[in-house]
């Protein structure tokens, strides 16, 4: 890394330039989420939203006056992370959309990669694709709502995922706050004089200092995962009864557990004196 | 030169891009991806900053990411399960009657 100021100062992407991009943006992404509109307006609307992304890239691209190296797989990655991200909203699937989304998580890794934490990358890959994407994609199978209300205008999607609520009010408060932020990073930075020793990001280096300077916080977060995993426990479980089980008995003789009521509060109860617990259906 | 304007930028547009989804698509598992893109957007800045300060907080601040959103998954898809078998639908508005 070199010791050379910031390039992008004051005044490389024009504060006009970003609200009207903004705005165009908006518009586009107001046509592309699912609705009721016919096929070729969102189409429309998807070329509006990536001809925005494209001048503001070019814009970038002038004034950074460099696209070589690892230049390009900045560009790549950021591009393909972006785009996969925008269709995670605005796709009217839900298993689309985590596909979608694993693939930003991809091209979000190669940007951790491109600044010299490829332990980072790793991690986000494991459990990002490997873990908490896993579990969407069995929960929307497990969820999925049977989408046959009516096989006409929402190609036998659920009435929920064909139509979205408030688009326009959504995209302007979204690209509003993106705007401002936008406008914040490219007007009012200062630039940062790079400290001589760029610790590249070693996972020998990253366990040093975590375990030196960040010991009650990771047992704190490994406490929090406990907690977080009890809890979903307690949430997602309900009552089973397992029939022909009794205290005592010598042979328990288990049949499939079967689901009685929905009640999430109930305590699964095999064959005690609990109080809460219902007299067996058949026996 | 690659700068932290950058990587701030794809950052910033990533965390807005999360926001409207996260507002607009009324599937509960969609929201719940959608704050995930905001996670993402805030662990891209973070890992930018580290790098260029030169140090490591910021990657270290990005595990603490990780672990919540994990935390959140687990708990969300925990509820998500919960609400679907209570109502039968994903709908996020079939829960109106929660406004205050």
């Amino acid at each position: 890394m070199t010791l050379t100021p910031s390039i992008l100062g004051a005044g490389v992407i024009p504060p006009v330039l970003i609200l009207i991009l903004c705005l165009v943006a908006g518009i586009g992404t107001v046509f592309l989420l699912p609705s009721r509109k016919e096929a070729s307006l969102r189409k429309i609307g998807g070329v509006v939203l990536l001809a925005a992304g494209l001048i503001f890239v070019a814009f970038l691209v002038r004034a950074s006056a460099q696209v070589e190296g690892m230049g390009v797989y900045f560009w790549a990655f950021s591009t393909i992370a972006l785009v996969g991200a925008s269709r995670v909203v605005t796709h009217p699937k839900p298993v689309y959309s985590a596909l979608y989304f694993i693939l930003t998580v991809f091209a979000t890794a190669g940007l951790f990669v491109l600044l010299w934490a490829e332990f980072m990358a790793a991690a986000l890959v494991l459990i990002y694709a490997g873990a908490i994407l896993v579990t969407y994609v069995f929960v929307i199978m497990l969820a999925s709502d049977s989408g046959s209300h009516g096989a006409g205008a929402l190609g036998g999607l659920a009435e929920h995922d064909a139509v979205s609520r408030e688009p326009v009010i959504a995209a302007a408060v979204g690209y509003s706050m993106m705007g401002m932020l936008l406008f914040a990073i490219f007007e009012k930075a200062e630039p940062i004089i790079h400290s001589p020793a760029v610790p590249k990001g070693t996972v020998e280096q990253l366990g040093r200092y975590l375990f030196r300077n960040q010991l009650v916080n990771l047992e704190l977060s490994g406490l929090i995962l406990t907690i977080a995993m009890v809890g979903a426990i307690v949430i997602a479980r309900r009552r089973v009864y397992v029939a022909g089980n009794t205290l005592g008995s010598p042979e328990v003789v288990v049949s499939p557990a079967t689901p009685v009521d929905d009640n999430p509060h109930s305590i699964p109860v095999v064959g005690t004196t609990n109080p809460r617990q219902k007299a067996f259906p058949e026996t | 030169m690659l700068e932290l304007q950058h990587y701030l930028a794809v950052g910033a547009i990533m965390f807005g891009i999360g926001l409207i989804g996260f507002m607009t698509r009324r599937n509960l598992i969609v929201m719940f991806l959608c704050t995930e893109l905001m996670f993402q957007g805030v662990a891209i800045n973070m890992v930018a900053f580290g790098h260029f300060w030169g140090n490591l907080a910021g990657q270290a601040f990005v595990i603490f990411i990780l672990v919540i959103a994990a935390a959140e998954a687990s708990l969300a898809l925990g509820l998500v399960v919960l609400l679907f078998r209570q109502k039968g639908t994903l709908d996020a508005d079939a829960w109106r009657e929660l406004k205050g």
